[in-house]
């Protein structure tokens, strides 16, 4: 049995990553059902290449969408392979235009869903809350937005992501006080309260010279290189297209540059996603939770959707797992600590050794209990302080409520909301921390930034 | 009555303080016949002086400045930097005439090599005309000084160059900066060797290459995954052959053209025996194309003189 690891779904999509939806679709289209399980996971660092979609056959793992689907064409001695008897120069656009599509429609799907301050906030951001377990959501989309970021420096849009906007008015270089002074509401003031519109002209052209190629490329055909073959290239332009038209977002400037522009692109998307990943995804099947539904009716509901994803519920280790991962993922954090960990990752993929991970987990894993032993700690030490103070009140109102057991809610609620804002405070302290730590580091980058300016042509 | 008095007595001290002030202001101020004497000051203004002798002269003809050897400079051989190639290939092929000028990076005004110092034409040619040209301007360039430039419109132009700035060029940097082999053996000599005796700046700089290399290699994944990196240059090898086909140029143009000219600078550089390449797994990659080759061979005889 096949077991492909995943970021969860999001946007009624089985997966909020254009690769992922990639691997879904290519193992929807070529293996047969039954013989594979879709596992919406939230560690990376399952998969040797470290990053998700990973494919696992028994004790194998195979990371990447490309990789995938060479492993794939092997384990089944070439049956299970969409790309198979297309025309010489067919396959060469296939893998020419793959090659287009992954290096320029990351940018766009960076641009749109992460570096873009407004999306990411009011969406990306919570969505990837609803995915992952408990401190997860505090570290990962922030990792994930600073490679988007790094990714698309080269664009010149970073003015898209105003967190990080330094450029304060230089309001100290006139002497006329603020009071004083007209509020000028010129063009570029009004605009820069929008980001996104005073860079629409240059997003549009950058849309565009992703989208016009594929529509050329597909014409009237029924998929992009052949009238009646699903190919690779299929997969992986579905997943991005369906990523860019799908998701609604406050910022949609992506979308809309697609159904303005390229309405037979879109309903190919729709067509096809409709048939590859089914109806609606919601967070629900891929946990399998059940809202209210007796067994019976799950089963009816698989029955009936003969197109749905075969997921299974993930198993990701409980605590332990979690906090696993959200050890690492501090560690990647820290500005030398997270280089050396890095650099040794790319140095152990030549030779992967197993003494290595045995070694190491039982270190890591009496880390784990450490840490997690400290932090259960401060926070139950926490608990009853505050619980000492507001345990009287609560008797209080129970007695005055007779017994209405909303009142007692109520402050059971608010001591909840109380946790959460210190848990809030935690986090922004945390992230003040890392600002400091980046601000302290800025020297150090400014020089690297430096040296690949100067360097970048001789590669 | 008090308040009045004490008033009056600041007000006495402030006219003091006041006259004070004023006499330390006339002691500092410049008095009027040394004023009168500095402001005959300059008395004599020189010219400019001359341009130290080693600056390089304006020349009749623009100067690509690229990543050579100086005597490969001289005879006009191809660089060896693929960027460098690339930009060098297409003005030969444009017909636009320039010689060239060994450089490197802390030479160009964008920090990045190639760059076109244009002509002069005659004495009283004006500053603006003497703003070196910066690599994507070469087109534009090329066409106002009547070089011969055809674009193919072809659909497939932008995803067949998009294998060569990612498929290739990741494997190029692989195989060039992060193999050990083909470091110290090509890379080194080439790009380190040049710029300093010291071995400590020596050491330094190879460092820096190496991690630009890596820094950007790991922009796109989470991994430098060798074997990905050679089987996708492979693919694209094989895609880019497949597109030639039997045709001598690529989009079946009866002249080669810019793209000729994107392929045949990595082509060139991988197929160059006198670079000594240690690990030759892009190499034989490349090999196994024919037609690729044969490309390869058409350009260099027909715009660098053969080898």
């Amino acid at each position: 049995m096949l077991e492909l690891h995943v970021w969860g779904p999001a946007f009624g999509l089985p997966s909020l990553d254009a690769h992922c939806l990639a691997a879904i679709a290519y193992l929807q289209q070529a293996v047969p059902r039954g013989k594979w399980q879709l596992i919406a996971s939230c560690d990376p660092a399952l998969s040797p290449t470290n990053e998700l979609p990973a494919l696992r056959n028994g004790d194998i793992w195979i990371g990447g969408f490309r990789n995938i689907f060479h492993y794939l064409a092997q384990c089944s001695a070439g049956e299970w392979v969409l790309d198979a008897g297309l025309p010489e120069q067919e396959g060469a656009d296939c893998i020419a235009f793959s090659s287009f599509v992954e290096s320029h429609g990351q940018p766009l799907i960076d641009l749109s869903l992460y570096v873009s301050t407004q999306n990411y906030t009011t969406t990306t951001r919570p969505l990837y809350s609803t995915l992952l377990p408990f401190p997860l959501p505090y570290l990962t989309p922030p990792s994930i937005r600073a490679t988007a970021k790094q990714r698309t420096s080269h664009l010149g849009l970073s003015s898209l992501d105003i967190d990080s906007d330094d450029s304060s008015p230089s309001a100290s270089q006139s002497i006329i006080p603020d009071s004083l002074r007209r509020p000028r509401n010129t063009v570029s003031s009004l605009l820069a309260s929008n980001p996104e519109a005073s860079a629409q002209i240059r997003l549009d052209a950058l849309a565009t010279s992703f989208f016009e190629p594929l529509q050329k490329l597909r014409a009237k055909k029924r998929f992009f290189v052949s009238e009646s073959q699903f190919s690779s290239l299929d997969c992986l332009v579905l997943g991005y297209l369906s990523l860019m038209l799908v998701p609604e977002l406050p910022q949609p400037w992506l979308a809309q540059c697609m159904k303005k522009k390229f309405p037979s692109l879109c309903s190919w998307t729709e067509e096809l996603r409709k048939t590859v990943y089914g109806a609606e995804v919601t967070v629900h099947d891929a946990f399998l939770t059940k809202l209210g539904d007796s067994e019976l009716d799950l089963r009816m509901k698989r029955l009936r959707g003969r197109g749905h994803l075969p997921w299974k519920a993930p198993d990701n280790g409980g605590a332990l797992g979690i906090g696993g991962v959200f050890l690492s993922g501090v560690a990647d954090g820290i500005p030398v600590v997270g280089q050396l960990r890095r650099n040794t990752r790319m140095r152990q993929h030549g030779g992967l050794t197993t003494e290595d991970g045995v070694e190491s987990s039982s270190f890591q894993y009496l880390t784990v209990i450490a840490s997690v032993v400290a932090g259960l700690g401060a926070v139950a030490g926490y608990m009853f302080h505050e619980g000492l103070i507001s345990f009287g009140d609560g008797e209080e109102v129970k007695e005055k409520g007779n017994g209405d057991g909303l009142g007692s809610l109520g402050e059971a609620g608010a001591a909840l909301g109380f946790y959460a804002n210190q848990m809030d405070e935690q986090v922004r302290r945390q992230r003040v921390m890392e600002e400091m730590n980046a601000r302290n580091v800025v020297p150090v980058t400014e020089v690297d930034v430096d040296v690949e300016v100067e360097r970048t042509p001789v590669l | 009555m008090p308040p009045q008095e004490s008033t009056e007595k600041v007000a006495e001290e402030q006219s003091s303080f006041s006259r004070s002030t004023s006499k330390v202001r006339d002691f500092f101020s410049i008095p009027a016949p040394v004023k009168q004497l500095f402001d005959l000051v300059p008395v004599v203004t020189y010219p400019p002086n001359q341009l130290p002798l080693r600056a390089p002269k304006s020349a009749r003809i623009p100067s690509l400045y690229v990543f050579s050897k100086d005597q490969d400079a001289a005879a006009g051989r191809p660089s060896f930097n693929p960027s460098c190639l690339k930009w060098q290939t297409f003005l030969n092929i444009a017909g636009v005439d320039h010689r060239l000028i060994s450089s490197n990076n802390h030479s160009s005004p964008t920090g990045s090599l190639p760059f076109l110092l244009p002509a002069i034409y005659g004495p009283n040619s004006s500053q603006d005309s003497l703003v070196p040209i910066t690599s994507n301007k070469f087109v534009k360039y090329a066409i106002e000084h009547g070089g011969k430039v055809e674009e193919s419109s072809s659909m497939r132009y932008e995803a067949y160059q998009s294998l060569l700035d990612h498929r290739i060029r990741n494997a190029w940097l692989y195989t060039l900066y992060l193999e050990p082999l083909n470091f110290s053996a090509v890379a080194y000599p080439l790009y380190v060797l040049p710029t300093s005796s010291n071995p400590l700046v020596r050491a330094s700089i190879s460092h820096q290459l190496r991690s630009a290399a890596e820094a950007e290699l790991l922009k796109n994944t989470s991994i430098i995954d060798t074997d990905d990196l050679y089987s996708e240059a492979d693919k694209a090898f094989e895609a880019l052959s497949i597109l030639l086909g039997e045709d001598s140029w690529f989009f079946g143009s009866d002249k080669p053209a810019l793209f000729d000219a994107s392929v045949f600078a990595y082509t060139q550089l991988l197929l160059d025996d006198d670079l000594g390449w240690k690990e030759k797994k892009l190499c034989r990659a490349l090999r196994r194309r024919a037609n690729l080759v044969q490309h390869r061979e058409r350009l260099l005889v027909r715009y660098f003189g053969g080898s």
